[in-house]
């Protein structure tokens, strides 16, 4: 083994230009078309022939070990720089690249038929040539990334570039999902090798071999980047996307599918062979991984009739070689590697173009309808007869070179233990390869001329057989003179090993060694394989075996059904099962935060539960679980609800919250009041529409809600925390004038609050009201119509108990309410309470005696009343700027006038008159809405306050008498 | 305390004055007339407005004792916000027009909106916060249900109002639970109390505070109401679904957990994680079986918001940087994606259907190849603007030591790519030809094909918005 010298790194430029000059190429196919399909052709050759010309200027000193390396900031933050290195490895790749790209542009040339988009198509050849170059070239992980997957996005475009045929779609469709897909997985591997590296220079990186190897995130950043690599160069299982990309037009399937987009996988473990390779890991997966596609392929090949997927299927299996030499994990397999990428690139290139050309000629690519064309066609004859048999490693081709350097190093690799297993298999992947190559030839050139042929089918013009012709002859030359390429596959190896090399030498003959005998029984092998194809093929069309196409199909087709039905279960569009969701993953929140917190321990005891805690206790409970158990039917659950909001204010009073007590019980009646009356015109009871299942689990759900939140609400109450009380307690007299508290909070410390509250609340009514205005306009009131309600109506709509009742009382209500406003700031009570009491007081008398008699009797429209009441409120907060305060802030002071005692007048209480108004005009407002709904479903107007009347009956009798 | 203020939250003031006196001239002027007028002043004062926060704001300034905070991070969010609307109020007024949407209600509670989510990138306090947040969500669930004969767009509107009251209320029992335990609602006053002592209390109003924000920003799994809402809603209305809340709230999340919660990051950051794990799967898997595009969108928007949480799971200021990198793009990429959807028609009246984007390269080249480009930005694949994206906040996660986070993140891409791929397919080589129609308004196909070119342009500097996320993000986490 030689250490080569330390490589000298040269700062140039030109990189960028030869990456960037197939880019700005791509600009100029499309317009040039109009000139003619010379030009076009001519201007995309161009910008090729200049980056290869420059590339070659730079190639002496690659070869001399020299590093040429360029570097431009590019969002440096996300680690991003355009930076490109060329070393023995991009060296020959870019060649090829080039090399190839060049031929391929001649050709095309003359394969595209007139009615073709050329334009189009070397705008994408041009897109997808630079794409190649920047991958072989980057220096940064990342630059390497996107080239990657613009590879994938060009090659789409190209493989889609023939729509008009139907085999075209699945495998445009199936080349993007798999080789996008995988591109993707990459981009997290690339970013744990650079995190591990300390950074995205590829050059850097590379230095860093061990650090990576030894490293708790090497696996799944060598899996992500196999994954990568793998789909790109189509290994299997992924290979069987390949063959099926073949209905690109010929063109596309030479330069991308042979020469160029399927190595790039290759190159990517070559280029990471000195970090990746070397532990056990690297060697199972890559080398076995390479050893089934290699076998699996050529045999699939040699019962493949269409010559493209012939191909198509060998060229998995040649790539299968590569991967596995590169797998193999020794300096010299990595020699090997590199050469059989040359000599691969050359005749299979050679191929794709011959199989080209008979298509083109014959218009067809079936082999079992071809046949005798060696002399319909001598110079494609030669030409794909030389390819082949250099594909088949016959001696004095440059496939034979390869081929024995990989069965010699097959012959002395251990797998699992055992040393017979790959050189045995490698010799039947050999073997195989032999026999697809051979029928190759004999089925399709050799045999009799058939009468047949689709178009009769002869040599084609020079300019197409001239560039398959160019690549043969290169075959021949390494062939006979190996030492010629030893140079570039002694630098580009040495790139890739990282500049250990063993002692090698490429020459014909290397003496009678066991690749060899291994060679022989391939040829051998290979040639009585194919002499009894016959029967093998009508076996092996008869044999069930897997198809790729169907088993991506029923892949596909099970994703979106498993898809379909967990959409189906999550998002049915039922509300139910979305809070169900919602609330369950709530609590499980909520459970992961008691988890995560430490509790401190309890200081307060639990207090001694008297009889009558406990009654009301058990009767909250009773009442809930009633609820529950009857809500479907409507009036009973609202009657419970009132029951429950009764004993709440109970609970409020016992626990010395007048205030609250007192707000409590006005608000649960005026809004159960509105509900019942609202409840009139809708369905009494809620139909059952749920399964028993289904409600036990939202009852699971919601009893592990309400017991979580219990259990929150119990863990606080058991420990003190810091409260605000405190300091609302100590200003309330001093600051706001008031010593009860709660009102004083309401009116003054927020007072903001408070003011935004009756807003909302004005709002609501008037929103109410204007619903109910649309809603009555519209279909709603149609309905209402023909609703019959008579068999709800009392026969004694308007007794005369109640009548009597809520007469007498209106006044008392009225003097409470104004007692309670008064008092309110300094006792339980306020605005907001009266204003709700005056309501009720109301709302009775609408009850008693019917909507339209009531109405006829009021004064003060409701609206306007709401207005009155935040204007008032609101100039009483602004009457505080007066005093240079801010808004709403109140003033106070004492008043005696004689004979009463001296008595506090604050300005809250202005604004609490104006809560008064803004609440009870409110509330009236939507009383008076509601009760709109009545007129429209028939109700009749009663002229009298109530139906029976017994001082009217009785003067009536009088009358008649 | 008042004129220095007021001239901080000029902008706000500005904007909601100019829809509380639209509404007026609305209401007693032309009425729907004044539609198509009303949507132009509207989306003419965003740009004014994002213009003058954008170049005019230097520096951090607090306005009413906190409660407000301008500074670079907020200037971000608004101008992101007020230009993403204004596009899209742009891009709605033919389709609005047509379909006899284009009332004068629309560009106004759109504009209300817009304010409510100024204010949120901006709160400083629990109750800004909370003030813009349903200011925001008010308007929204009316625009949600505006087409009001239709019942898919009143159930979609119904369904987001009664999800998202759940939601606001989860939010404030959290928010008391934290001003319970920390003694206040300013956000500087949580993070001084939070770093001396983390109670349970406040790790409870943190965890409902952060299930509160995650229904806002759509996260799994508390996405539910996205895919019936954005398929109910008329597309325009969706299309600033998908854009511009999602901005806002999104940075409002990036607010509450660094500028209230930043002492406790390892207490947040497994929240986030798993959220954004949640979203990434379930967006992904999920839009699979998905035909309806609106639908597929909807999906989508989950995912990308996993991958957006991804970046503040990281914690770090790299990390909000990251997150603010990908709304920006998010939101170019959306604008131009719904411009197409909007512009899928079949004999003049709108289709969602994937299926009848079949073939359409053949029919309208031009058209395809733009959404081609932004399907593969929206899937992430190099070298469009969305792989940086992505690739922003992966590197965010793995610099902060969740690797695992960042290679689950890679495994949802590679399943979402697939949807966002077929998509691609069915236009370039579907099964038979669809006669979707062709053309569409101009400005549809302007804006599509500018955020297009946007993807691909992009990749030159970002167009500098990485060093202004810096700046924001720097401001933000310290």
């Amino acid at each position: 083994m030689t250490e080569q010298e330390a490589t000298v790194v040269v700062n140039d430029l030109s990189l960028i230009i030869i990456v960037l000059l197939p880019f700005i190429g791509a600009l100029f196919p499309g317009p040039m078309i109009r000139a003619g399909r010379n030009s076009c052709a001519i201007f995309t050759a161009l910008p090729t022939a200049l980056s290869l010309i420059m590339l070659l200027l730079l190639a002496p000193s690659v070869m001399d070990g020299q590093v040429i390396a360029v570097e431009l900031a590019w969002l440096p933050q996300l680690g991003l720089s355009v930076a490109f290195f060329l070393d023995g490895l991009g060296l020959l790749f870019a060649v090829m690249i080039l090399g190839v790209g060049l031929l391929i542009t001649l050709y095309a040339r003359f394969y595209l038929s007139g009615d073709d988009p050329m334009g189009q198509f070397y705008t994408f050849l041009l897109l997808f040539q630079g794409a190649m170059l920047g991958i072989v070239l980057s220096d940064n992980i990342l630059l390497l990334l996107v080239f990657w997957e613009l590879t994938s996005l060009s090659s789409f475009l190209l493989i889609g570039y023939w729509k008009h045929l139907p085999e075209g779609r699945q495998g445009a469709r199936m080349a993007l999902a798999v080789t996008g897909g995988g591109g993707l997985a990459m981009i997290a591997g690339m970013l744990i090798l650079g995190e591990i590296a300390g950074s995205y220079k590829l050059t850097d990186i590379l230095l860093q071999g061990e650090a990576i190897r030894t490293s708790e995130w090497y696996m799944p950043a060598l899996i992500l980047i196999l994954l990568g690599a793998f789909t790109k160069s189509a290994q299997f299982p992924f290979h069987f996307w390949l063959p099926h990309a073949m209905a690109a037009p010929t063109p596309v399937s030479a330069y991308l599918h042979s020469a160029t987009m399927v190595k790039a996988g290759v190159f990517l473990m070559a280029r990471m062979w000195p970090v990746l390779a070397g532990t056990d890991a690297w060697f199972y997966i890559v080398a076995t991984t390479g050893l089934v596609t290699m076998v699996l392929g050529a045999l699939i090949a040699l019962f493949k009739d269409d010559l493209k997927a012939l191909l198509a299927f060998s060229t998995v299996s040649h790539l299968g070689l590569m991967t596995m030499l590169l797998g193999f994990g020794t300096p010299m397999a990595a020699v090997v590697a590199v050469f059989h990428i040359i000599n691969h690139l050359t005749f299979k290139a050679a191929l794709f173009m011959t199989a080209g050309i008979i298509d083109h000629e014959a218009h067809t690519r079936d082999i079992k309808r071809l046949g005798g064309l060696r002399t319909l066609m001598p110079v494609t004859f030669v030409i794909g007869a030389l390819a082949a048999l250099s594909m088949a490693g016959i001696p004095l081709l440059n496939g034979f070179l390869s081929k024995e350097l990989m069965l010699e190093e097959a012959a002395h690799t251990t797998w699992a233990g055992s040393p017979y297993a790959l050189p045995a298999l490698a010799t039947l992947g050999a073997l195989l390869s032999v026999a697809y190559s051979f029928r190759f030839i004999g089925h399709v050139f050799l045999g009799p001329v058939r009468a047949d042929y689709p178009h009769k089918p002869h040599d084609p013009p020079f300019g197409l057989w001239v560039a398959p012709a160019l690549l043969v002859g290169l075959v021949v030359l390494i062939g006979l003179l190996p030492h010629i390429v030893e140079p570039l596959v002694r630098v580009a190896a040495g790139a890739v090993t990282g500049g250990v090399l063993p002692e090698f030498h490429l020459k014909i003959w290397h003496g009678v060694t066991p690749a060899l005998f291994m060679s022989a029984i391939a040829v051998l092998g290979g040639a009585a394989l194919l002499a009894i194809h016959h029967p093998l093929d009508r076996a092996w069309i008869a044999a069930r075996r897997p198809e790729a196409k169907a088993i991506f199909d029923s892949v596909v087709g099970g994703a979106t059904g498993l898809s379909q039905r967990f959409t189906q279960l999550t998002h049915d569009g039922a509300m139910s099962r979305y809070l169900a969701i919602f609330v369950a993953s709530t609590t499980v929140l909520g459970y992961l935060a008691w988890r995560g917190g430490g509790l401190p321990a309890a200081t307060r005891d639990l207090l001694p539960v008297p009889p009558v805690v406990l009654v009301g206790w058990v009767l909250l409970l009773v009442a809930t679980g009633s609820v529950v158990l009857m809500h479907r039917d409507r009036f009973r659950a609202l009657v419970v609800i009132g029951v429950i909001g009764l004993t709440v204010s109970v609970g409020f009073v016992y626990l010395s919250a007048p205030d609250l007590a007192l707000t409590q019980i006005s608000v649960e009646t005026v809004t159960i009041m509105l509900l019942l009356l609202a409840l009139h015109y809708m369905p009494k009871v809620s139909p059952v529409e749920s399964s028993v299942g289904r409600r036990i689990r939202d009852g699971v759900i919601a009893v592990a809600a309400g017991a979580g939140v219990g259990a929150l609400a119990y863990m606080f109450l058991l420990r003190d925390t810091p409260s605000i009380s405190e300091y609302h307690l100590a200003n309330s007299y001093e600051g706001g004038g008031g010593t009860n508290v709660v009102n004083v909070i309401l009116v003054d410390f927020r007072g903001y609050d408070t003011y935004g509250e009756i807003i909302v609340l004005g709002i609501a009514g008037l929103i109410i009201y204007a619903v109910m205005e649309a809603l009555l306009n519209g279909p709603a009131a149609r309905k209402l119509r023909n609703t019959d309600y008579s068999s709800d109506r009392s026969r004694d709509r308007h007794p005369l108990m109640m009548v009597i009742a809520t007469r007498v009382m209106m006044p008392m209500a009225i003097l409470v309410g104004i007692y309670i406003f008064l008092r309110g700031h300094n006792q339980p009570g306020g605005g907001f309470v009266a204003g709700l009491v005056v309501s009720i007081a109301l709302l009775m008398q609408y009850m008693a005696s019917g909507f339209a008699w009531t109405q006829s009797r009021q004064r003060i429209e409701y609206h306007t009343m709401i207005g009155w009441g935040v204007v008032i409120a609101g100039l009483t907060g602004a009457g505080a700027w007066l005093g240079g305060k801010p808004f709403l802030t109140s003033g106070y002071d004492y008043f005696h006038f004689p004979p009463i005692e001296e008595f506090e007048l604050a300005t809250a209480m202005l604004f609490d008159l104006g809560v008064f108004l803004a609440v009870l005009g409110a509330v009236m407002l939507m009383l008076y809405s509601l009760s709109r709904i009545a007129h429209y479903a028939g109700e009749t107007v009663n002229p009298e306050p109530m139906d029976y009347d017994p001082s009217t009956r009785s003067r009536i009798v009088k009358e008649e008498k | 305390m008042l004129p220095g203020d007021l001239s901080i939250i000029m902008p706000e003031i500005i904007l909601a004055v100019f829809a509380m006196v639209g509404l007026l001239v609305g209401a007693y002027g032309g009425k729907d007339k004044t539609g198509p007028a009303m949507l132009w002043a509207t989306a003419v004062l965003f740009i004014v407005l994002a213009a003058w926060i954008g170049f005019q704001g230097a520096g951090t300034a607090h306005a009413f004792l906190g409660m407000f905070v301008d500074d670079a991070f907020a200037r971000f969010g608004k101008v992101t916000v007020l230009l993403s609307a204004a596009v899209v109020l742009l891009m709605s007024e033919s389709y609005m027009a047509r379909r006899n949407l284009l009332r004068f209600e629309y560009p106004l509670l759109v504009a209300l909106a817009v304010v409510g989510m100024m204010v949120m990138v901006s709160a400083g306090n629990l109750m800004s916060l909370y003030m813009g947040l349903e200011l925001q969500s008010l308007a929204l669930y009316v625009i949600a249900s505006l087409r009001r004969d239709s019942v898919k767009s009143t159930e979609a509107g119904l369904k987001y109002f009664v999800l998202g009251a759940l939601s606001s209320g989860l939010l404030l029992y959290g928010a008391s639970l934290v001003y319970g335990f920390a003694g206040t609602t300013q956000f500087l006053g949580i993070l001084a109390v939070v770093g001396i002592d983390t109670s349970l209390g406040l790790l409870f109003g943190l965890s409902f505070v952060i299930a509160g924000l995650a229904f806002k920003i759509s996260a799994a799994p508390f996405h539910m109401w996205t895919p019936d809402v954005y398929e109910g809603s008329p597309t325009p209305v969706t299309a600033f679904f998908a854009t511009a809340p999602k901005v806002a709230a999104m940075l409002l999340f990036a607010r509450v957990v660094h500028d209230a919660f930043g002492g406790v990051t390892d207490d947040w950051q497994q929240i986030l994680a798993v959220l954004s794990v949640a979203s990434m799967f379930l967006g992904a898997v999920a839009a699979i079986g998905q035909r309806n595009i609106k639908r597929l969108m909807a999906y989508s928007s989950i995912a990308h918001m996993g991958y957006a949480l991804m970046g503040l799971a990281a914690g770090t200021a790299a990390g909000v940087e990251a997150m603010l990198i990908y709304m920006a793009i998010y939101v170019v990429m959306n604008i131009g994606t719904f411009a197409f959807i909007l512009s899928m028609e079949k004999d003049g009246s709108p289709v969602t259907d994937i299926e009848t984007l079949s073939m359409l390269s053949r029919r309208d080249p031009m058209r395809a190849l733009a959404m081609l480009v932004l399907l593969f930005s929206l899937a992430g694949v190099p070298p469009l603007l969305g792989f940086f994206a992505k690739y922003a906040v992966l590197l965010a996660a793995v610099e902060a030591g969740l690797t695992w986070l960042a290679i689950l993140g890679v495994i949802a891409s590679v399943i979402g790519a697939f949807y966002y791929l077929r998509i691609v397919y069915l236009m370039y080589f579907g099964a038979d030809e669809n006669e979707l129609d062709t053309g569409g308004s101009t400005m549809l196909r302007v804006i599509a094909m500018a955020s297009a070119a946007i993807m691909v342009l992009g990749l030159w500097n970002l167009f500098g918005v990485e060093g202004v996320a810096k700046a924001a993000a720097a401001t933000l986490v310290n």
